[in-house]
C-alpha cells in the first residue's frame, strides 16, 4: 500500500482548517492521553504518528462536527475508505477532505 | 459525545439518523465485541449507511469498552443485557427494535431479545451465537489465554505479538490486557447464565447469521437454523472473524435487507 502523498497546502483555506484540525487533535490528546506539545502538520499520519485508536477518530468526528455541522460527515468519509487507506491516513489528507466539504457546502 | 447513566454505569453512545431531520423508519441497536472492540467498528463501517437508508442508528460502548465507564465488576451475559435495557430505557426507545450485534455482541444482542422477545424486530448475529453452554466454554479458554498469556505475561506477550502481528495488534493488545487486568471480565462471562434450547426457539423473530466462510464460527450456521423458528444464514466467502468491518458493504447490505424486509412483515401485520 502507497501512503497517500501529503500535498502542499496551496490556499488559505487549507490552513485555517489544519489549525482547526490541529487545535481538535491537541484536545483529543490532551484529554485521553495527557500528552502535551504533539507535532501535527499535513504529513501527521493517525494511526503511526499520533497513535490514534478508532475510538478516538470517533471523538474527532464529534469535534468536527460541533465546528463544521453537517457540511463535514467524517464517518461517511472513513466508511468509503479500505482498511488500509484509513491506517495510513494523513492530518493533510482530512484538511482536503474538509476544504472540498465546505467548498461543496458553499457552491450548493 | 454522549454519556448515558444507567444507574450502575456511564455509557458512551453515539446516535445518528437520517439527514435534514426526516422521520426515522425503524431503530437499529449496534453492539459490538469483547476486549479490542468498540463502537467505532459499527461508526466507520455499517452505520452511515443504515442511516442514509432511514434509520434511526443507536450505538454504545459496552462497559469496560471504549469511552464508557469500567467497573471493576458486574462483566456477566446478564450484566450486559442490563446495561441494554437500561440504555433503550433512557434513550425512550419503547417500541421493537432490530438489534445487530458483532462476535460477543451479537451475544448480547440476542440475550436482549431471549429475555424480551416482544422488543426485538429481528436479529442479526455478525460472527457471533446465542448464549449456550459450549459458547460459555469456548469463551473460557479464549479468556483464559487473554487474562494468563497476556495480562499476566505483558512484555513478552506484546514483544511476540508487534513481532508475528504489528503495531496495531500489539496496540490493541495492551488495551486488551489492560481491560482483562483491571476488572473481573475474564472470571464474570465464562461464569454467565446461558440459555436453554427452548429459550432459544422463544426467539421468534426473523434471526440473520453471517459469518467469514474461513471462520471456525461459519460451522454453527446449520446448527442456528434449526434450533431458530425464523433464522436465515449468509457466509461470505475470502473473510474470517473481522468480516464486519472488511466486508462492511456486504455485511451492511444484508442486515439492511432483513430490517426492510421484517418491517414490511410486521405492517402488513398490523394491516
Amino acid at each position: 500500500m502507497t501512503p497517500p502523498t501529503p500535498r502542499t497546502p496551496v490556499t488559505a483555506d487549507e490552513w485555517s482548517v489544519l489549525a482547526d484540525l490541529t487545535g481538535m487533535l491537541t484536545r483529543l490528546l490532551r484529554d485521553e492521553y495527557g500528552l502535551d506539545d504533539v507535532e501535527i502538520g499535513m504529513a501527521t499520519t493517525f494511526n503511526r504518528d499520533l497513535e490514534l485508536e478508532s475510538i478516538d477518530l470517533v471523538t474527532l468526528a464529534g469535534l468536527l462536527q460541533e465546528r463544521y455541522g453537517e457540511r463535514v460527515n467524517f464517518a461517511e468519509f472513513l466508511a468509503d475508505m479500505e482498511f488500509d487507506e484509513i491506517i495510513g491516513l494523513t492530518v493533510g489528507r482530512l484538511v482536503e477532505y474538509v476544504v472540498t466539504s465546505l467548498q461543496a457546502a458553499e457552491a450548493s | 459525545m454522549t454519556m448515558v447513566d444507567t444507574g450502575s454505569v456511564r455509557l458512551h453512545v453515539q446516535r445518528i439518523g437520517p439527514r435534514q431531520g426526516r422521520p426515522a423508519t425503524a431503530t437499529v441497536v449496534l453492539v459490538h465485541g469483547l476486549l479490542t472492540d468498540s463502537l467505532a467498528s459499527y461508526y466507520f463501517t455499517v452505520a452511515p449507511a443504515f442511516a442514509a437508508a432511514g434509520l434511526d442508528v443507536v450505538m454504545y460502548d459496552l462497559r469496560g469498552h471504549g469511552r464508557s465507564g469500567r467497573p471493576a465488576g458486574g462483566y456477566t451475559l446478564d450484566d450486559n443485557i442490563d446495561d441494554l435495557e437500561a440504555l433503550l430505557d433512557r434513550l425512550a426507545v419503547t417500541g421493537p427494535v432490530h438489534l445487530v450485534g458483532n462476535s460477543y455482541g451479537g451475544t448480547v444482542a440476542f440475550g436482549y431479545a431471549a429475555r424480551h422477545p416482544g422488543r426485538a424486530a429481528s436479529v442479526s448475529l455478525v460472527e457471533s451465537e446465542p448464549a449456550t453452554a459450549a459458547w460459555a466454554v469456548k469463551l473460557g479458554g479464549i479468556l483464559d489465554r487473554v487474562v494468563n498469556q497476556l495480562a499476566h505475561n505483558e512484555p513478552d506477550a506484546i514483544a511476540w505479538i508487534t513481532a508475528h502481528r504489528g503495531r496495531n495488534t500489539a496496540r490493541l493488545a495492551r488495551g486488551a490486557a489492560r481491560l482483562a487486568r483491571e476488572t473481573s471480565l475474564g472470571r464474570d462471562i465464562p461464569a454467565s447464565r446461558v440459555l436453554t434450547e427452548g429459550q432459544l426457539a422463544a426467539v421468534r423473530c426473523p434471526v440473520l447469521g453471517l459469518y467469514g466462510a474461513d471462520s471456525d464460527l461459519a460451522a454453527l450456521a446449520p446448527w442456528l437454523r434449526s434450533v431458530l423458528p425464523d433464522c436465515r444464514t449468509v457466509v461470505i466467502p475470502g473473510h474470517e472473524h473481522s468480516v464486519l468491518v472488511e466486508a462492511s458493504g456486504t455485511v451492511g447490505g444484508h442486515i439492511l435487507s432483513l430490517v426492510e424486509e421484517a418491517g414490511r412483515v410486521a405492517a402488513e401485520a398490523a394491516g
